[in-house]
């Protein structure tokens, strides 16, 4: 039952002995969430045996904004325990946060014993440039003189070109097509520094193919909807040819 | 109008370059703004006859001069820029149509007009490739013309197969070419090649009349007829190698299908609406205008917001409309070669409106201001970069696509920064007509035409016979001269010629 959860969590005394069926036990669960968690009541809910015990308690449902289709005790107490969670929570918010990111940074933290040998690598010593520099070759990748530049040029291509997937279906990876005259684009405005041109070509080159990339997604977006509409009918006794 | 004679109209004209005239204030009275109009020699010579005519003693009736009509539209209030006549401009209903206007969206003078935007709302052109070559298709041409013929109905009171009823016609005037979608009828990729995607997001069928519905709901799904057609091409000329590339036309001998069509009833009857309800706004606003064709109402007024949300549906009924018959071309082509549509490559490479109004940004004297951009008989042509453009043609510019006239050739432009400056991103439509309809009709004799369209190796399909003289060649300006001058002027660039090899019209 979810009221008891959210009772048991609030910590109220007497969560395995209640009896939603008895009026007496509901009357005192309302008062101890409200004297406890909620505290929002403008007047006592107290005494609970009081013969206008009920008609307060509506008014305080009211007052706290309980919608009004809940009108039966299992529902309306779901409810009040709900609200003094809500309630509890926003009390306790940095500390429950805390503990929280806590716990799961003690899990992440991998326990490793070996020192790794990445960490104590020079990545721009000779030899890690020389080695990069090497793969850089065997890939056709030309280096970069920042041997780290060259290291995320490698992984690209191997992330994006050779893993099992890509090495057997090419077609699907390697862009088809006419080559493109660069140098005869019309780059739509005008940089007098040749080389910062070049640059601003190669930059719109990069954004119209993220463009496309968009387009295409839109496009298996409408297929995939197509699937479930389409029902293109055509019935040729309809025809008519004008005169 | 104001009675000059012709050399002293002549002295408001100003030819600024070898392919564009300034028209000078005081043309006609009350302009806010100067004119502009993009010809060549040859559609110059056209263009002040007709200026030339109308300025003889005796002539009365009729449409007035292009000219007349471009400088008539200077004078209306709130316009910006200039008034712009682009190389196919003709008289038509108060604008000329190959006429652009932009009014300013935050001067509470600036006005909407019907006139503005023509009769056929969001009439316009799609274009589809396929991957079939010219000797593929030269085999069964007439098979494929039949087929064409049969499953796209044309004609005036023609009725569509894609059966419709009333909740379905205002679902698919609220949502455009999404309604398309959602029944199946076409592809995610069409919406993403297509002018606004296929759908006005102002649209409100509930301001729509209820004899529009009713004139459109059978008509769904039909070609029309007047100058609408559906051609099969072939790719004759490509100019712009990278760019056609792009739009997935890699060789001459290409085999397309472009389809011409707008609104039908439904968009007449939409403007006929407001025009009623325009003449009564312009009374109570006082609202001065030098034609009483030029009818109009404050954008912002009622009257102009209810016309703009009954335009915004008849535009999405136009996309419908060819989306429906992007669906039955498939179909027909499906069946003659025993290929699913997906295996013919047939996408939609661009769909275009060429009457219509809508709100856009554009840099006026500098700074950024928001615009209604009336355009009728002229095509949007964003050039590269622009946001609203798809993303595959953010390199090569908008693709414009020029339905030519029965018979002659089409053309793909591409949008250019320059016209994005000079026209607001606007260039011609197709070919203007040179002969009003009742002069063609006069002058020409049908079977003659038809004739000489077989002689052409064309297969022709055509519903009514006797209207085939209003649409011949002879009829309109050429669409080469009006397309060179679009190029040369530099407001957008030639991409792809095409040449029709069969013809369904209605």
């Amino acid at each position: 039952m979810t009221s008891k959860r959210l009772l048991n969590a609030l910590e109220y005394p007497e969560v395995d002995s209640f009896n939603i069926k008895d009026d007496t036990s509901f009357r005192k669960i309302v008062v101890w969430l409200e004297k406890n968690k909620i505290k929002r009541a403008p007047y006592p809910l107290e005494p609970i045996n009081s013969p206008e015990w009920r008609k307060t308690y509506e008014k305080y449902k009211k007052f706290l904004g309980c919608p009004e289709n809940i009108t039966n005790d299992e529902e309306s107490l779901q409810w009040l325990a709900g609200y003094a969670v809500q309630e509890e929570y926003s009390k306790k918010k940095d500390v429950l946060k805390k503990h929280v990111a806590e716990e799961t940074a003690t899990k992440n933290i991998p326990d490793i014993k070996t020192e790794n040998p990445l960490d104590t690598l020079d990545f721009y010593g000779n030899d890690f440039t020389d080695g990069i520099n090497k793969v850089a070759k065997l890939l056709n990748i030309t280096p970069h003189p920042n041997p780290t530049i060259t290291l995320k040029a490698v992984k690209h291509i191997v992330t994006n070109r050779l893993t099992q997937h890509a090495l057997k279906n090419p077609d699907k990876y390697i862009t088809k097509g006419t080559p493109f005259p660069l140098q005869d684009a019309d780059l739509g405005f005008d940089l007098s520094d040749p080389v910062l041109k070049q640059a601003a070509k190669i930059l719109r080159m990069l954004y119209i193919q993220d463009l496309r990339h968009l387009q295409t997604k839109a496009n298996e977006l409408i297929v995939a909807v197509q699937n479930i509409t389409a029902n293109p009918k055509t019935d040729t006794r309809l025809g008519k040819v004008g005169f | 109008m104001v009675v000059r004679q012709y050399n002293e109209e002549l002295k408001y004209l100003e030819k600024l370059t070898p392919y564009s005239w300034r028209i000078k204030k005081g043309f006609q009275p009350n302009m806010n703004v100067e004119g502009i109009f993009y010809v060549n020699q040859t559609l110059e010579k056209l263009m002040l006859d007709e200026l030339r005519n109308a300025c003889r003693p005796g002539m009365v009736g009729g449409f007035l001069p292009g000219v007349k009509q471009i400088a008539n539209v200077a004078a209306l209030p709130g316009i910006v820029g200039k008034s712009v006549g682009l190389p196919d401009v003709h008289s038509g209903y108060g604008f000329a149509i190959g006429n652009m206007a932009a009014f300013d969206v935050n001067d509470p003078k600036s006005i909407v007009s019907p006139g503005g935007v023509g009769f056929d709302i969001n009439c316009g052109v799609r274009l589809l490739r396929t991957n079939l070559f010219l000797e593929d298709v030269l085999p069964v041409k007439e098979q494929l013309a039949q087929s064409l013929f049969d499953h796209i109905p044309v004609g005036v009171g023609s009725k569509g197969i894609i059966p419709m009823n009333a909740k379905d016609l205002e679902e698919a005037l609220e949502m455009g070419m999404d309604w398309s979608l959602r029944e199946g009828y076409i592809w995610a990729e069409d919406k993403e090649h297509c002018e606004e995607y296929g759908r006005m997001l102002n649209a409100d069928p509930s301001k729509v009349s209820v004899r529009a519905k009713k004139r459109g709901l059978p008509q769904l799904g039909t070609l029309g007829a007047g100058n609408h057609y559906a051609e099969i091409q072939v790719v004759e000329e490509i100019y712009d190698k990278w760019a056609a590339c792009k739009m997935g036309i890699e060789e001459k001998g290409q085999i397309c299908v472009m389809i011409h069509s707008g609104s039908r009833g439904f968009g007449h009857q939409v403007a006929t609406d407001a025009l009623v309800q325009m003449e009564k706004a312009m009374k109570r606003d006082n609202i001065e205008t030098n034609d009483r064709q030029l009818a109009c109402a404050r954008i912002h007024s009622t009257e102009g917001q209810d016309y703009l949300k009954s335009m915004a549906a008849a535009a999405n009924f136009a996309w419908v409309n060819r989306s429906s018959m992007t669906f039955l071309s498939r179909q027909a082509f499906a069946k003659q070669f025993n290929m699913a549509p997906d295996d013919l490559d047939m996408h939609v490479i661009y769909d275009v409106s060429h009457n219509i109004a809508k709100i856009e940004e554009h840099i006026v004297d500098g700074k950024q201001k928001t615009l209604l951009v009336h355009r009728k008989g002229s095509t949007r042509a964003f050039p590269p970069h622009h946001p609203l453009i798809p993303v595959d043609y953010q390199l090569t510019g908008q693709p414009v696509l020029i339905g030519g006239t029965m018979g002659t050739c089409s053309y793909v432009l591409t949008g250019t920064e320059q016209g994005m400056l000079e026209t607001f991103g606007s260039t011609c439509h197709g070919a203007g007509r040179a002969l009003s309809r009742a002069k063609s009709r006069r002058n020409l004799d049908y079977m003659q035409v038809l004739r000489k369209m077989e002689g052409m190796g064309i297969s022709i399909r055509v519903a009514s016979p006797k209207l085939v003289m209003e649409e011949a060649p002879e009829s309109y300006k050429n669409v080469t001269d009006v397309v060179n001058t679009c190029h040369a002027a530099g407001i957008s660039k030639k991409c792809i010629k095409l040449k029709p090899i069969a013809v369904i019209k209605g």
